[in-house]
């Protein structure tokens, strides 16, 4: 009982951090239709950028988080007005744009800071462990969960409660109409991918006391963000964190019952059967094109 | 109040032109009817003065204004109104949404539903809260131009508003627009396949073919023998 209790919290953990990926990612699909493969890239400067601030400035992840989200934001927005404006109407050229995007980002920060593994502190605030009877629970892994659900929440009411969402979704709906009625969509498109790629940096920043910063370290991560992503159905907030929460925990059970490569198998395999019979996902909605 | 004036306007989707040297003059309040067959080019017009349109070449001012060279939302804070064919409302907003979509080309930056609306179409007070999927082409037809009137327009450009809209609410939309062109003066630009309505209603009339005006004049000058030569099959 106390193995399946925190393994279950081992999955909620690792939901959370997917959830944190996934959110951006399935953001911009949802807005513009673009698959962007620089997204763990945008993960990948997000844990450097913490690092860096740590090590240079002496600043912590808590407060690091919202220069993180402000940095990563830029460098997305940035590759939106240069490379992805150009690309909207080219889906599959964007797919290969946004993928060579990655590789640029890798080796620069490979030849800026080097290959090796960079350590970063987790926040003294939130050293230790809650334990409730049998089950431990780590009070970083803990805030992470939380602030997930709340960076979920803040998403949810940037689009449904703001003018700017309400801008976004008719752009979603209806391009040509929308500027008929004085919607900047170029502006509100750019903005957006700056926010996806602003979310994937603090989901960077967040993780870096638990996964090594490497270069690489994004190849891994966009992988379950795009597995939530499809699961969840394409562009759906709701869908990406129920997605986020079944594959955390079945990752986690699969792995107790098995071990970690058998679960990881079983849940592909169960994944594969699901979009077999739910092709668009579990929460499919209405996007461009 | 401006007027617009098109001055040997092209206009382009890829490479083949599809309007061929337009020109045409709205003087400010004023009610132009643009007549013709289908795929005559009538749709495009519309479009490319709203820049929905690949390219343009030639001149299109509004006011004292070159618009051609403004983008879409540029030209729609300019106070031009565009309610295109098949109405577009956004079928996931409410009926509140989509109107309050329409300040949104506001240049004041207000976002004020103008009361006047809900008197011209009370079904939309009614429906309020309901999206704009869920109604009919009547009622659609009634949103959209309340969505255009939302932004305080200066003119209102509408293609086929009767086209597939239940008979009792044709007369409905006809006689609001024929109210806003003489009531609160806003020039129209009205593309209608209904000639008898285009006649009464408006000041003027061109008749296009193949993308080019083969006619224009009066409206009281758009007799039976006009309607028999350009525009019937």
């Amino acid at each position: 009982m106390d193995v399946i209790a925190n393994q279950l919290f081992a999955g909620l953990s690792m939901a959370s951090i997917m959830l944190m990926i996934a959110l951006g990612l399935a953001i911009i699909y949802g807005a513009m239709g673009v698959i962007n493969l620089a997204h763990g890239e945008f993960v990948m400067l997000g844990a450097y950028a913490t690092w860096a601030l740590q090590t240079y400035a002496g600043l912590g992840i808590l407060p690091a988080l919202p220069l993180v989200f402000v940095a990563v934001g830029a460098v997305g927005w940035v590759i939106e007005k240069v490379v992805v404006q150009n690309l909207y109407h080219r889906p599959l050229d964007t797919i290969l744009a946004t993928w060579g995007i990655g590789i640029i980002l890798q080796q620069a920060v490979r030849l800026g800071v080097g290959a090796e593994s960079r350590f970063v502190k987790g926040p003294e605030l939130l050293s230790g462990n809650t334990e409730i009877g049998p089950l431990i629970m780590s009070n970083y892994r803990l805030f992470v969960i939380f602030f997930s659900i709340a960076v979920l929440w803040g998403s949810w009411l940037l689009m449904t409660r703001t003018e700017f969402g309400m801008k976004l979704r008719a752009i979603i709906q209806n391009r040509s109409i929308s500027e008929c009625y004085g919607i900047e969509s170029k502006r509100v498109y750019s903005i957006t991918f700056a926010y996806g790629a602003g979310l994937a940096g603090i989901a960077g920043a967040l993780i870096t006391p638990l996964f090594s910063t490497i270069p690489t370290m994004g190849t891994g991560l966009v992988v379950d963000a795009f597995l939530v992503v499809i699961v969840g159905g394409l562009g759906s907030l709701i869908g990406a964190a129920t997605a986020s929460v079944l594959i955390g925990e079945a990752t986690a059970l699969f792995s107790m019952i098995m071990n970690d490569t058998l679960g990881r198998i079983a849940v592909l395999a169960g994944i594969i059967l699901l979009i077999r019979f739910r092709p668009r996902g579990l929460f499919p909605t209405e996007t461009r094109r | 109040m401006e007027n617009m004036q098109a001055r040997d306007l092209y206009s382009f989707y890829g490479k083949s032109p599809v309007i061929l040297g337009v020109s045409f003059d709205l003087d400010p309040g004023e009610f132009l009817a643009v007549l013709g067959r289908n795929g005559v080019g009538k749709t495009t017009l519309l479009k490319s003065i709203m820049g929905l349109t690949d390219r343009c070449e030639g001149g299109l001012a509004f006011g004292s204004q070159d618009i051609l060279g403004l983008s879409t939302p540029q030209r729609s804070k300019l106070g031009i109104a565009y309610i295109p064919q098949g109405r577009e409302v956004i079928p996931q907003f409410t009926v509140r949404e989509n109107i309050l979509m329409g300040t949104f080309a506001r240049p004041d930056g207000k976002r004020d539903i103008p009361d006047y609306l809900f008197e011209m179409f009370p079904i939309l007070d009614e429906f309020i809260s309901r999206r704009g999927g869920d109604l009919s082409g009547g009622q659609q037809q009634q949103l959209a131009i309340a969505r255009a009137l939302a932004m305080d327009p200066k003119i209102l450009i509408l293609d086929e508003p009767t086209e597939g809209i239940q008979p009792n609410i044709v007369k409905q939309i006809e006689d609001a627009i024929v109210r806003l062109n003489r009531e609160r003066g806003l020039g129209i630009i009205l593309v209608e396949q209904n000639v008898p309505f285009a006649r009464t209603a408006s000041d003027r009339f061109l008749v296009l073919d193949k993308g080019r005006v083969v006619l224009s004049g009066k409206s009281e000058d758009l007799t039976d023998d006009v309607v028999e030569k350009h525009l019937t099959f």
